[in-house]
């Protein structure tokens, strides 16, 4: 629907849970949309003068004053969530980016690792296939995949109806791997405690400048893929101060999951979260 | 461009609060929009008028307002007027420690038969 990044329905998605047993959980969106056509007819009474027969006809128009956020559904539900991670002593992280960024490859990598010490799960956003998921499966991790369909991004009722499903443990970390995409997500609150921005070198060193409501609403940065710093234009010092102008509390980690760079600061981190 | 899965959310709400209200049209919608809040103001209002088909906002005016996006400057406190999330402070160059103003993204009100 959305020529660009692809908007959609937001009520159109899948979850694929880890067991595949492709009992898919479909959202219907039932629009109440009734033609209430009653015949209003105008049989005037003549004993009763001109008293109208339906009332309601005649009154006057009706204000409707709301001051209401236009995400305050998505919201509320965020913060449902969010007391929900609270109450089980459950850190959730909100993991965004552009396509490729490396995102999946850290999970992986960080499972690997962390797998014998703590609890991990893992929700899997992405518009079509499984991929992901079965990648994080195969390192170890229960994982459920939120197929958006033509939606591009995560939003907190999809997080919900998955949280029924993975059955998360106390005292455990829950990764929400975002739909690649720097736009859209960054509106959707998930109730994740933590947001964590993830730009790889052979993006450019100005991507905080061209999405800057991502880096704005962020706590990490991690800037993936430095061992190819040698092979691209990119200045870390100039992504770093541009995305520190945008959010001067922007904490980063510069971090390749191919050589192992930064992951020991990048697991450091996580234990100060809890 | 995610305009229009944010129109969709609008769509949403206007539907739940006229249920709420018992109303079952809705001739006018007042939405602010703030300069600082993510939203492009006129793809949003292109793309709701052109998903409020077969809904309650089928026949409704959408009224837009923009409010003007300001910052705190972290240098000399002081309130500035913020066009772009990028703007720094007139009087000593500085950026802003936080937006005050302009991150707004609301509907303020519907107007019912
Ligand atoms: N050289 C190098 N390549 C990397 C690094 N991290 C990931 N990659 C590669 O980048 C590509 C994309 O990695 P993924 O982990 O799938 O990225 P992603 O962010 O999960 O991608 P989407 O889910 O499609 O948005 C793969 O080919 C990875 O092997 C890194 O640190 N260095
Ligand atoms: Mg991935
Ligand atoms: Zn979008
Ligand atoms: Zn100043």
């Amino acid at each position: 629907m959305c020529d660009t990044c692809g908007c959609g329905n937001p009520d159109e998605f899948k979850i694929h849970d880890h067991n595949h047993d492709h009992d898919h959980d479909h959202s219907h969106s039932h629009d109440h949309q009734h033609d209430h056509d009653h015949g209003h007819h105008h049989d005037h009474n003549p004993e009763h003068g001109h008293e109208p027969t339906h009332t309601h006809e005649h009154l006057p128009k009706k204000v409707i004053s709301l001051n209401m956020d236009i995400l305050s559904e998505n919201n509320r539900l965020a913060e449902r969530n969010r007391g929900w991670f609270e109450g089980k002593h459950v850190l959730c992280l909100n993991m965004v980016s552009s396509p490729g960024s490396g995102k999946t490859s850290i999970l992986e990598k960080t499972i690997h690792s962390l797998i014998s010490t703590w609890k991990i799960f893992v929700i899997e956003g992405d518009q079509q296939t499984t991929r992901d998921a079965d990648r994080i499966e195969k390192s170890g991790a229960p994982a459920i995949q939120i197929n958006t369909g033509s939606g591009c991004h995560l939003d907190a009722k999809m997080i919900s109806l998955s949280l029924k499903k993975l059955e998360i443990s106390d005292h455990s970390i829950l990764f929400i791997e975002n739909v690649g995409n720097l736009v859209c997500p960054a509106m959707f609150d998930l109730g994740e405690q933590k947001r964590v921005v993830v730009i790889s070198v052979t993006e450019g060193d100005d991507k905080p400048l061209k999405y800057p409501y991502m880096f704005q609403t962020s706590n990490l940065c991690i800037i993936n893929k430095t061992d190819l710093l040698p092979y691209v234009d990119f200045s870390v010092e100039t992504a770093v101060k541009y995305a520190r102008q945008l959010n001067p509390n922007l904490e980063f980690i510069q971090m390749s999951s191919k050589t192992g760079e930064g992951m020991a600061e990048w697991y450091d981190w996580l234990g100060k979260q809890f | 461009m995610h305009e229009l899965s944010l129109a969709l959310e609008v769509i949403g709400l206007a539907q739940r609060e006229a249920g709420k209200n018992g109303v079952s049209a809705i001739q006018e919608i007042l939405i602010e929009v703030g300069d600082l809040s993510g939203v492009e103001a006129d793809s949003f209002q292109w793309g709701l008028e052109m998903l409020v088909k077969g809904t309650i906002l089928e026949d409704a005016v959408v009224n837009i307002i923009r409010t003007p996006g300001k910052g705190k400057c972290i240098g000399c406190n002081i309130e500035f007027e913020m066009k772009t999330r990028l703007d720094v402070c007139p009087e000593c160059q500085c950026f802003p420690s936080g937006i005050t103003g302009g991150k707004e993204f609301r509907v303020v009100s519907m107007l019912a038969e």
